[in-house]
């Protein structure tokens, strides 16, 4: 319907141009009319509208209908109706129009809104945008670090002690909790942690400037040293003629020197340090090199050879080369047919047991009759220093008991330590070469090969313990002790033997009278001789000296007889490495009428037992000329006091005293005091 | 270097007493020097807990006089008394148990009326609950002083040597000592009622006769009187003071008798200590560490022990049937 009117428009356009503004401004209200009409018109009524009209179009089609088949129509009812439906369908038509117009408007306000929707999707799709943008923005914030977080810088409270006072001035009342404040105490100490490396950087460089002055200046000095050497060579050699013609010889020691060059380490080492200490001390100590010169620079050679190859390989090598090798050889068949001949085992035994050529020989005298010899080996496979030992004994010395105390190693074990007995290896490894080289034990050789004491390889410089060889320090600390505990074990080892050599004699030497001792009346001395553990061990009035382990078996022991008519005391003496300072032990038994009387049944015998051990000072090292005489001496009181007090039928009274016995435990007056012609009480 | 044989190997104990709360033990030795140990802990430890051998030492020393040996030691009220040589010493108990100001409280010199050559150990000193007295035997005489006071009361004269050992029986002192008489004193009168002389007793002497006539120890209850020494340990009758019982046991002198319950103990020069009923049989032996026991000590509270000193550094703690523990002074 609209196309027809357009066309319709047009065709009036066509016709008239005057009536055209008044067509169009007609057509325009026209439009604008149906347009308001439209958007006013309810659809709904509308359509009830249609469909009414629909239904009475029907109707009156119907009724037409019907009539026609009756044939009882008449034509004006005919027309009518048909007038009726015609303006029916014009309504119709009209409503037709209203719709589409609506549908137009419709359409338009849809194409509206869609817009306005298209642009609010954009604008938030631009905001979403803008959205992740700053999230990534907000983030990389987040992860920044700033490059002086690394550096490592000097404590607040340093800071603030150090730093000038104008820098920490705005700091006193720091609050961390105030982060602008902390930010700029950050600076500020970020700052001053400059300057001062800067300042620090300075002073390393100019200290490696002055290093670089120091060892240019060493260099130099080192120069003009190493000039001075042949310089005085020269002088030396220059004062040769000289010397021989004044005749001053210091060959002797320049001989020995030269020998002591060759020894070997460790033994060098002691030899330094003696000879050193002897020339500060003035002790009759003598310090010689022994052995031959040629000897030991051969051996010095065949230690350099034979520094490479094991021998027990090379030995096996040999076996399979031999074959190929027939000139090389030569040699080896040489020393291989020898081997043959020999007992390989033999040999190798020899081998291991061969000492330096060279040893130190170290002479110690206490007088002119008394002098002690060491030699002090060192055995290079073993590793050990073995000491071999000989006295001189003085002429006045005859006793058996007397020259035992003596010897050698009675002097020399245990100058240290208590159980340094020289018997025992003290190089670990040793048994484990002794082993395979097919001896069975270390012991037996000591004969042979002297003893190997720990403080012997102390002076010359070896620790076992702590695995030091070869120390100078170890030998120097030990030296000193070493010799005094020599001179004190000799001094006291002498005097010793010299009461011994009286008591074999059945007699006692003299004891200072100062000591307060009782003389010798009634009982006396009959019998000393030596002793040995065992035997001490099986006497039954030692079981409380056993028990207590106040002995042991390297103590030296002898037997002590003293009696008066009857009565014979038995005593074993026990002597320990450690006299005087360690007064000797004794243990006594009394055999009386067929009784014995010892310390484990009978109060007296022990309280004799306690006052001959107990009753001494010692510690001064005086003693020792007159320990052992006087507790013999106080030994033969007692008991006459004992025999006397106890048995006054018996024996006649040559002691005085007070009172016999005193106390409940009747006390026998063991102490003598000098009043008068000597007096004995409890007290 | 230890010179491991020392003094106390040797050492002598002649003395022993409990303190008033029965937890320490005191001894006394040839030294002078008297020890404490902490008898308690030693007796009383859990089995749990092994006892160590500090605690078997003594936990404190008194050094009273060097070298003089101490006869007798008594607890009496709170204090202990010391009898030395010439003196009686006084220590606090309190004192002593805390290790703080250790020094005597007082003394008591014991008149020396001759010359300085007697002997006025202390061997032996008794308290008296009844009449608050000190009966100490010094020397032949028997000195009664008034524990308040310190005041000699009265002084017993009648023996012609040193005494050993002295027991109290209701108004009856009994004595003995060196001379070999047992004497029997009334505390009223002060005088000698009885004596009994076990030497001349030809039963009661012993095969050795050096070892003397001495009485070494003397004990009692109502009825009978316990004394031994030289001569063998016997029972007399309190009444008619004729022999009734003699012990059989091994020893060459008695120096520890008394009647404890219905028991007799007896120790001395022995190697060991003895329980026996009245008809002589023996109910227990104990071996002894020491040589010659002096002194044997024993209490029921605050729990019940006995130990046993005598010539040796060490002292047995016994439960009265076996030794369960050794203190030692060394």
């Amino acid at each position: 319907m609209v196309k027809e009117s357009n066309t319709s428009i047009k065709k009036k356009r066509k016709t008239a141009d005057g009536e055209k503004e008044i067509q169009t401004d007609l057509y325009k209200k026209v439009v604008e009319f149906e347009e308001k009409e439209a958007v006013n018109h309810d659809s709904s009524q509308d359509a009830k509208i249609f469909f009414e009209l629909c239904q009475d179009i029907r109707e009156d089609l119907q009724q037409i209908h019907m009539q026609k088949k009756n044939g009882s129509a008449k034509e004006s009812v005919f027309k009518d109706l048909q007038v009726d439906i015609f303006i029916k369908l014009c309504i119709i038509k009209k409503l037709n129009r209203i719709d589409k117009l609506k549908h137009v408007a419709g359409r338009e306000a849809l194409a509206i809104e869609k817009q306005k929707c298209d642009s609010i999707k954009l604008n938030y799709q631009n905001l979403v945008y803008e959205l992740q943008h700053l999230v990534g923005e907000i983030k990389k914030c987040l992860a920044f670090k700033s490059k002086d977080e690394d550096i490592d810088l000097v404590p607040f409270e340093e800071f603030m002690k150090d730093a000038p006072k104008s820098l920490t001035e705005k700091f006193v009342k720091y609050d961390p909790e105030d982060p602008e404040q902390t930010h700029s105490l950050r600076l500020t100490r970020l700052e001053w942690e400059l300057t001062q490396r800067k300042n620090l950087a300075q002073l390393c460089k100019s200290l490696i400037e002055d290093q670089q002055k120091l060892e240019q200046d060493l260099v130099e000095h080192r120069e003009k040293l190493s000039a001075l050497g042949p310089l005085l060579a020269n002088v030396v050699k220059a004062t040769h003629p000289l010397q021989e013609h004044l005749q001053i010889s210091e060959n002797e020691r320049r001989v020995e020197h030269r020998l002591a060059s060759l020894l070997p380490e460790a033994l060098y080492i002691f030899y330094v340090h003696i000879a050193a200490y002897r020339s500060v001390h003035n002790i009759k100590l003598e310090v010689e090199v022994l052995g031959d010169e040629s000897d030991a620079l051969q051996w010095k050679e065949a230690a350099e050879l034979s520094d490479v190859p094991n021998e027990e390989e090379s030995e096996q090598e040999a076996d399979t080369q031999e074959v190929e090798d027939v000139v090389k050889t030569k040699k080896r068949r040489h020393r291989k047919s020898a081997i043959q001949e020999v007992d390989p085992l033999e040999e190798k035994k020899k081998r291991l047991l061969k000492s330096h050529p060279l040893c130190v020989q170290v002479t110690a005298a206490i007088d002119e009759k008394f002098s002690l010899v060491m030699k002090l080996n060192y055995y290079d496979k073993l590793k050990i220093i073995t000491v071999i030992s000989e006295v001189n004994l003085p002429s006045d010395i005859t006793a058996n008991t007397a020259s035992e105390i003596l010897c050698g190693e009675s002097v020399l074990s245990g100058l240290t330590d208590d159980d340094d007995d020289g018997r025992e290896c003290p190089n670990p490894a040793v048994s484990y070469q002794l082993k395979r080289a097919g001896f069975t034990s270390f012991t037996q050789l000591v004969p042979e090969i002297g003893h190997p004491y720990r403080w012997a390889q102390r002076v010359c410089g070896t620790d076992f313990l702590t695995q030091q060889t070869n120390s100078s320090q170890i030998a120097n600390s030990n030296v000193e002790t070493v010799v005094k505990s020599l001179f004190k074990s000799l001094h006291a080892r002498y005097d010793l033997a010299k009461q011994m050599q009286m008591l074999e004699q059945n007699m006692v030497s003299e004891v200072p009278a100062s000591l307060d001792l009782p003389p010798i009346l009634g009982s006396a001395p009959s019998k000393w001789s030596s002793a040995t553990y065992h035997q001490f061990c099986q006497a039954e009035f030692t079981q409380h000296q056993i028990e207590e382990e106040l002995v042991s078996s390297s103590d030296t022991f002898y037997s002590l007889r003293v009696s008066r008519d009857n009565a014979v005391l038995e005593a074993f003496v026990v002597i320990k490495k450690y006299y005087p300072e360690v007064a000797p032990i004794f243990a006594l038994c009394l055999n009386f009428e067929k009784k014995r009387h010892h310390s484990l049944n009978c109060e007296d015998i022990r309280e004799i037992e306690r006052v001959i051990n107990t009753s001494w000072t010692t510690g001064s090292g005086k003693e020792s000329s007159w320990l052992l005489a006087a507790q013999v001496t106080y030994l033969c009181s007692c008991l006459d006091m004992f025999l006397e007090t106890t048995f006054p039928a018996k024996f006649s009274q040559k002691t005085s005293f007070i009172w016999s016995s005193c106390g409940r435990n009747r006390r026998r007056p063991f102490k003598y005091k000098k009043m008068g012609t000597g007096l004995f009480t409890q007290y | 270097m230890v010179n491991k044989l020392n003094k106390n190997f040797y050492n002598t104990v002649l003395c022993q007493a409990f303190s008033p709360c029965g937890n320490y033990l005191a001894v006394g030795d040839i030294y002078g020097v008297v020890s404490i140990f902490h008898l308690s802990r030693v007796v009383q430890a859990d089995n749990e807990s092994i006892i160590t051998k500090e605690q078997l030492l003594p936990k404190y020393q008194i050094e009273v006089k060097k070298d003089y040996q101490i006869n007798s030691l008594l607890t009496a009220k709170s204090h202990l008394l010391i009898g030395s040589v010439g003196t009686i010493y006084a220590y606090v108990w309190k004192n002593i148990r805390s290790s703080k100001n250790v020094t005597a409280a007082w003394s008591i010199d014991i008149p020396n009326k001759k010359d300085t050559f007697e002997r006025t150990e202390v061997n032996c000193m008794l308290h008296s609950e009844k009449t608050d007295f000190i009966y100490a035997a010094c020397d032949k005489n028997i000195y009664i002083y008034d524990l308040e006071s310190r005041i000699a009361v009265k002084v017993l004269e009648n023996h012609t040597d040193y005494l050993h050992s002295l027991y109290i029986n209701g108004n009856d002192l009994i004595s003995g000592g060196e001379d070999g008489i047992v004497n029997i004193w009334d505390l009223r009168l002060h005088k000698v009622s009885n004596k009994i002389e076990p030497y001349k007793d030809e039963k009661l002497a012993r095969t050795e006769p050096h070892l003397g006539k001495w009485i070494g120890a003397v004990g009692g209850n109502e009825d009978y009187i316990l004394c031994g020494g030289g001569p063998r340990l016997s029972l007399w009758h309190y009444r008619f003071l004729s022999n009734f019982t003699i012990f059989p046991i091994e020893d060459t002198g008695i120096h520890v008798a008394e009647i404890y319950q219905d028991r007799i103990l007896a120790g001395g020069r022995s190697k060991f200590f003895y329980q026996m009923s009245f008809s002589a049989e023996v109910i227990s032996e104990i071996p002894t560490t020491a040589v010659t026991t002096y002194s044997a000590a024993h209490q029921d509270e605050p729990f019940k022990v006995l130990t046993l000193a005598g010539s040796s550094g060490k002292i047995d703690v016994c439960n009265f049937m076996y030794k369960n523990q050794q203190l030692s002074l060394y």
